[in-house]
């Protein structure tokens, strides 16, 4: 089950890099996504720990960890709200510059 | 009692976004409302900082009772308090400067409320003693900055603000991956309590991982070469009040996480670190230096001289002596100060310009009617050069004298020519706005010039009595050498 989870976060990862350096301004958002995901579900592993003794050194029998728990529900409420930020933005720029590709928005270049 | 002089100058900004909100429809009593608050939340700084100082120790709150390193801490350390007060003194001249401004951005019923969330993002991030919960903060300074750019009356400022988002996105992912691998590490999150730990365990594993992490998070967030290449077009792009926070505080936030992982968390395995920061920061002052020589836009100029200075700042930090950490802590303040004063100014030529830019060739023979900002502008231009009476001249003496007690002869070199080219951009942009003849400029009420009146006075201030900054840094520096004490203190 380790294994199968590092294997799944480490497939996100790479299809989230993948995917934020392609020059489509979506898919570059999609990108984001996954990799907040891919970081969120790390940050869930840390705590749900498979070993003699839990993340939490003073513990003495396996129990998962909460703390990190808290700490993704934080991370992914502000993912989402970045995330609706971040798509809010792109409505913007696609009306304006009629393009979705991230060469052809480059009015600051000027 | 001292623990409201640290949850007031966190709690007024904080209070103050929804009830500044729900005055919108009345923007004269919002935006006084606004400033009335940051300039309470200031005199509580000050108290906290006169707390701090007499007392010799850290002012903690428990939040929720919890003990630490259970429970989320704010504790106000002399560094935090330094950040804060120079954080607070400049919002403060940004909120003045947007009662002033002539711009359509602080009309819009959300400004206040988004400049305020800024002001809590900055005030929080600098007074925490939890990791996630600077993550936290960092994060709201990003939201409302990203929103305040976007809004802006400059067309582009979306684009500036999607680019300014997208990489903070990453710096964050990266920000959590950094927290994960020293949880996982070490188990606790408590600043005071990770060092503690990572001092007694530096090889556990994923320590290496998790310090590679922040260093990147922190190299975004300060913007050092070569994680730049989005802070010209978004420090040019948004609004000026807003600009003038982005480029003086905004960034002084990856300073702080240098400083503290430098001096707090990694204090045995920063060598490598240390090395890093003066590479990268000796990189940012020649590339800044050049970048605001060659470009074309005034406010695009001060951008890129914000990379320069930040250059110094961590330059400052790797040499990590105290000498040399005061250094980096006076030139933190004065930049903040002088570098939020000179985009007011050139925000304030641009909307005296015919079309409302700072290019060159739009501000260009703009200043000739408005002789009083041309005075400021030069003695900004002069503090950034580091010219005396002015505060600048004492920051780049203490740095190159740190340099020259570390014997860091080479990097001292480098920077110590590359700076000559600030002198070269701000006398070059100062002649063209104020001495180059343009017969489009016409007489046109701009933004009210008191603001960075205000500081560059003291700016000046500093320049001509530096004694009371030069020795509240040198006890920072004490404090900062001395981890051990600072984790007491909190754990205590």
């Amino acid at each position: 089950m380790n294994l199968l989870t590092s294997l799944a976060i480490g497939v996100l990862f790479a299809a989230g890099i993948y995917q934020i350096l392609r020059r489509n301004l979506i898919r570059a958002a999609i990108g984001l996504v996954l990799l907040s995901n891919a970081v969120n579900l790390f940050l869930f592993n840390v705590g749900a720990y498979n070993g003699t003794e839990a993340a939490y050194t003073t513990a003495l029998s396996q129990i998962s960890d909460p703390l990190p728990q808290a700490l993704v529900l934080t991370a992914i409420v502000i993912s989402a709200g970045g995330f609706a930020f971040v798509l809010s933005l792109l409505y913007v720029i696609s009306t304006r510059y009629k393009t979705s590709d991230s060469d052809e928005v480059k009015g600051l270049k000027n | 009692m001292t623990a409201w002089f640290l949850l007031l100058p966190l709690l007024i900004p904080f209070g103050g976004v929804p009830l500044t909100l729900a005055l919108r429809k009345r923007r004269r009593v919002q935006s006084a409302l606004a400033l009335g608050l940051m300039l309470t939340s200031l005199a509580f700084t000050i108290g906290l900082l006169r707390t701090v100082l007499t007392t010799d120790l850290p002012v903690t709150v428990r939040m929720g009772s919890w003990l630490p390193p259970f429970g989320i801490t704010l504790t106000a350390d002399p560094l935090g308090v330094f950040m804060v007060l120079m954080s607070q003194i400049v919002l403060s001249a940004g909120l003045i400067y947007s009662l002033g401004s002539t711009e359509k951005v602080v009309q819009y019923p959300t400004f206040y409320p988004l400049f305020l969330a800024l002001a809590t993002g900055l005030t929080g991030a600098f007074l925490t003693g939890d990791l996630f919960n600077l993550f936290v903060f960092a994060e709201i300074i990003v939201i409302s900055g990203a929103v305040l750019t976007a809004i802006a009356d400059d067309t582009y400022g979306v684009e500036a603000a999607y680019k300014y988002f997208y990489i903070s996105t990453l710096a964050s992912v990266l920000f959590l991956l950094g927290i994960g691998s020293l949880y996982v590490a070490h188990g606790t999150l408590n600043l005071a309590d990770l060092a503690d730990r990572i001092a007694s365990n530096p090889s556990a594993p994923l320590t290496m991982a998790g310090m590679a992490f922040l260093t990147a998070t922190f190299l975004i967030k300060s913007a050092a070469f070569p994680f730049h290449f989005w802070q010209p077009d978004f420090h040019a792009a948004a609004p000026t009040p807003v600009s003038a926070m982005l480029s003086s505080l905004v960034v002084k936030v990856g300073v702080y996480g240098f400083l503290r992982m430098t001096t707090l968390l990694f204090v045995e395995g920063a060598e490598l670190l240390k090395t890093l920061l003066i590479i990268v920061g000796v990189a940012g002052v020649i590339y800044g230096g050049f970048g605001a020589a060659g470009t074309h836009n005034v406010k695009r100029m001060l951008a890129y001289s914000t990379l320069a200075q930040i250059g110094f700042i961590l330059v400052g930090i790797g040499w990590g002596t105290p000498l040399s950490l005061a250094a980096a802590l006076v030139f933190t303040f004065n930049h903040a100060l002088v570098k939020a004063a000179m985009l007011m100014l050139a925000g304030a030529m641009a909307s005296r310009a015919p079309v409302k830019s700072a290019a060159f060739d739009v501000v260009v023979g703009v200043g000739k009617n408005s002789p009083a900002a041309g005075i400021l502008f030069l003695l900004g231009g002069m503090a950034l050069a580091g010219i005396p009476p002015l505060n600048g001249f004492i920051s780049k003496l203490m740095i190159f004298w740190s340099g020259v007690e570390a014997a860091q002869y080479v990097p001292l070199l480098i920077i110590g020519i590359a700076s000559i080219l600030t002198l070269t951009y701000v006398i070059r942009s100062f002649v063209k706005i104020w001495f180059e003849p343009n017969p489009k400029a016409k007489e046109k009420a701009g933004d009210h010039l008191l603001a960075p009146a205000l500081l560059i006075a003291l700016s000046l201030l500093i320049g001509i009595w530096a004694e009371p900054l030069v020795s509240f840094s040198q006890i920072t520096a004490a404090w900062l050498g001395d981890p051990a004490f600072y984790i007491a203190a909190i754990l205590r």
